[in-house]
């Protein structure tokens, strides 16, 4: 065996070095192949836990590590941006809702992986279909949804003898009541997503809308938001407290848990907490599907997505990741299980999946007749619907309204508002 | 012969390297640059190539991953047609004016107070410095809890203490409310800044002032009026520059207390910036909004640096 001189030594190394320098690939030896994801902290963090056990797994029949991120859901904007304005960070993104539409040049084309998903599971929901297809690619891997229901106090309910609100005119009449009782509807009016989660249904039901599908005529200035605003005034006026327009996105659940309010609208997470801390309204919590109207039982839903970014050194083994957590029905199946039904499966042929029958107030997630849309339907998710979405311009229409601008006035204003952004 | 003898004097003549760079080290004109480089070269890296892309941002219809073009000030120009923004402009310009004045004439009291002998004086003194040392966000969210629709401890005082009726105001969720709920904490968190720099600049002033004020019969009030306070025009002029760029820019309270709400009546430039820039994605717009004041505020320091100049020299 030959001996290696220092000179040989340093030259060898010096050119092997220079090599993975100029090319960024390490040698085949030295490669350990490795994925990062992004993820925000679930609000079921039992399904943190189960997705970090899938990732080892993962690891474990691959070969390919996988490393699991988490932030708030509210950091997620300034780190995506981050991450895209650096081409560098994680291989793998979670999507909330349109986020596919705003990053759509940066992430890879999964549609492979959506194809087998569909024929395995059946098409994916419309309101994922609606924000992680742009344009006809699929950039996004719907992954699961979590929708919007009636949570309301059914002990309150059962006392007075209310009748469980079919339409938003009923749970007006049932609110009046509730007030009464001590224990009001708080349905936020500010400047957060809950309060357009609520608005949006209302408006949708009694048939209009933001922005026409078009993308581009602004349709807020009407008769049916006239309605809305009316209906936002009374109940209001009878059926809420003024606090509702300071709240943020966890208050509505925070007064339900605490015992004041006696019905919200939102995510089964207030029951689940409610549930999970041992909360004593947790037994007197139920839900019921989203009041509807004289155009429909209309409801937001937040469907979550797998993006992958372009920038990625390892699209293929990230493509096995959420063939792995996606694609096997036993494993997409133990990760729903884990979400206590607050991450529900985003496939029709999974719409009767048992995770509904683990509690019986579950059983109005499965919410019949019932239209599913992402924030500013019917237009299409454009950088410019999401502005508008992010300037909570409709809650401060609300907020306008109720706190003394006349419907005319706070119609226009949004209006105004909302061509300057379309414009823009 | 000579040519040797040459050639060994200068290889004697010729000093070492550590000679040379000890020499080169003697000289100022080489050993300032040295020293100020890390610090150059960490503003240009962290300073100055921030800036220059915001300002770049600002001039060009950036949106996040995608390619840009130069657009010219119409950033700024439509910026002005937005409600938002006009109210952002308006609330920035309340918020920093009421907060900094509150701020000086509560600074300089504390300042003089600290300034007396006291018990505990220097326990006194750390523990007013609390609201500067604890991140901004964190005691902010106690805050929130205080002015919390639902359990706000601060109506129950008032109402406890007879002072409100029930159910009392509704901080956050009402917009004058809602301002002075900002400004407030906005006080609390700066007030030690102002207090403890003010305290430094007493401190520094001769007490033989204070005794021939006085052998010439000035009371309190002249004293302060005609001793403490043109001696103490200096630190304050700094104090005010700073905390008013502070101001302007603050973020971390509006965005934990109200997120801008309600009806955007507590915007600032900076949670504006991040709303537009960030959560859409519009970074050139965002970059508009961030800058908008940049040259006012320019304007104001240079000002206010002349004028702390003129009172030092």
């Amino acid at each position: 065996m030959s001996s290696l001189t220092r000179r040989q030594f340093t030259t060898t190394a010096g050119v092997g070095l220079a090599g993975v320098l100029a090319t960024g690939i390490p040698p085949a030896r030295g490669q350990q192949r490795e994925i990062s994801y992004l993820c925000w902290n679930n609000f079921a963090p039992a399904s943190d836990k189960k997705l970090a056990e899938i990732g080892q797994r993962f690891t474990k029949d691959t070969g390919i590590k996988i490393k699991i991120d988490h932030i708030n859901a509210e950091q997620q904007p300034a780190k995506y941006a981050s991450e895209v304005q650096t081409q560098a960070g994680h291989d793998l993104v979670e999507m909330r809702m349109h986020f596919p539409w705003l990053y759509e040049p940066q992430l890879v084309d999964v549609s492979d992986i959506v194809a087998d998903l569909e024929k395995k599971y059946g098409k994916a929901v419309s309101s994922a279909q609606e924000t992680a297809k742009v344009k006809g690619i699929w950039r996004a891997v719907p992954q699961y949804h979590a929708m919007f229901v009636a949570t309301y106090r059914e002990d309150l309910f059962k006392k007075a003898g209310l009748k469980i609100p079919d339409t938003w005119e009923d749970l007006y009449v049932a609110g009046k009541e509730l007030k009464k009782m001590g224990h009001p509807v708080g349905i936020p009016i500010n400047q957060n997503l809950d309060s357009i989660s609520t608005a949006g249904p209302i408006l949708w039901s009694l048939g209009g809308m933001e922005v026409d599908k078009d993308g581009k005529t602004v349709r807020i200035n009407s008769p049916q938001a006239a309605e809305m605003i009316e209906w936002y005034r009374k109940m209001f006026r009878d059926c809420m407290e003024p606090e509702v327009l300071s709240w943020d996105n966890a208050s509505n659940n925070q007064s339900i848990q605490q015992g004041k309010a006696g019905w919200i609208h939102n995510p089964v997470s207030a029951y689940i907490v409610a549930k999970q801390m041992k909360l004593p309204t947790a037994d007197t919590i139920n839900h019921h599907r989203t009041p509807g109207g004289p155009n429909g039982r209309h409801e937001t839903d937040a469907p979550r997505h797998i993006g992958i970014w372009k920038f990625s050194r390892n699209v293929e083994p990230s493509k096995e990741f959420v063939r792995y957590l996606l694609g096997r029905p036993e494993t997409y199946n133990e990760y729903i299980m884990s979400g206590d039904a607050f991450n529900l499966p985003v496939y029709e042929k999974l719409q009767d999946h048992p995770v509904f029958k683990t509690d019986s107030k579950y059983a109005a997630l499965k919410s019949e007749g019932v239209q599913y849309h992402a924030y500013g339907w019917p237009a299409p998710p454009s950088d410019k619907v999401q502005l508008i979405t992010n300037s909570f311009i409709l809650p401060i229409m609300l907020a306008k309204a109720v706190t003394g601008t006349s419907t005319k006035d706070a119609m226009a204003w949004a209006e105004g508002e909302m061509k300057k952004i379309i414009a823009g | 012969m000579a040519i040797g003898s040459v050639g060994v004097v200068t290889a004697s003549a010729r000093p070492s390297l550590r000679a040379r760079l000890s020499e080169l080290l003697d000289r100022e004109s080489w050993l300032g640059p040295i020293f100020v480089s890390p610090a150059l070269v960490l503003l240009l890296l962290l300073v100055a190539y921030p800036f220059f892309m915001a300002l770049y941002f600002s001039v060009s219809n950036a949106f996040i991953g995608r390619p840009s073009n130069f657009i010219g000030i119409r950033n700024f120009v439509r910026l002005w047609e937005s409600d938002a923004f006009r109210q952002t402009f308006q609330n920035a310009f309340v918020f920093c004016g009421a907060a900094v004045g509150a701020k000086v004439v509560l600074g300089i009291s504390l300042a003089l107070l600290l300034n007396q002998q006291l018990w505990f004086k220097r326990m006194i003194r750390g523990a007013v410095l609390l609201p500067w040392v604890i991140p901004t966000a964190l005691s902010t969210l106690g805050w929130s809890w205080m002015f919390n629709s639902l359990y706000s401890v601060v109506n129950w005082t008032l109402l406890a203490i007879g002072i409100i009726d029930p159910p009392g105001p509704n901080w956050l969720g009402q917009k004058y409310y809602a301002m002075a709920a900002v400004i407030i904490v906005n006080i609390w968190r700066g007030l030690p800044f102002f207090a403890i720099t003010l305290l430094a600049g007493l401190v520094a002033i001769p007490k033989e002032l204070y005794e021939a004020a006085e052998a010439d019969g000035a009371g309190p009030i002249a004293r302060f009026w005609y001793v403490t306070l043109p001696l103490l025009k200096g630190v304050l002029g700094i104090v005010v520059l700073f905390s008013t760029i502070f101001t302007f820019s603050e973020f971390n309270i509006i965005y934990v207390l109200t997120h801008g709400g309600p009806m955007n009546s507590t915007h600032l430039f900076a949670t504006l910036a991040r709303q537009v820039g960030l959560e859409t994605g519009r970074i050139g717009e965002g970059a508009a909004i961030s800058l908008y004041l940049f040259p006012a505020l320019m304007i104001v320091v240079w000002a206010q640096l002349r004028f702390v100049r003129k009172q030092a020299y």
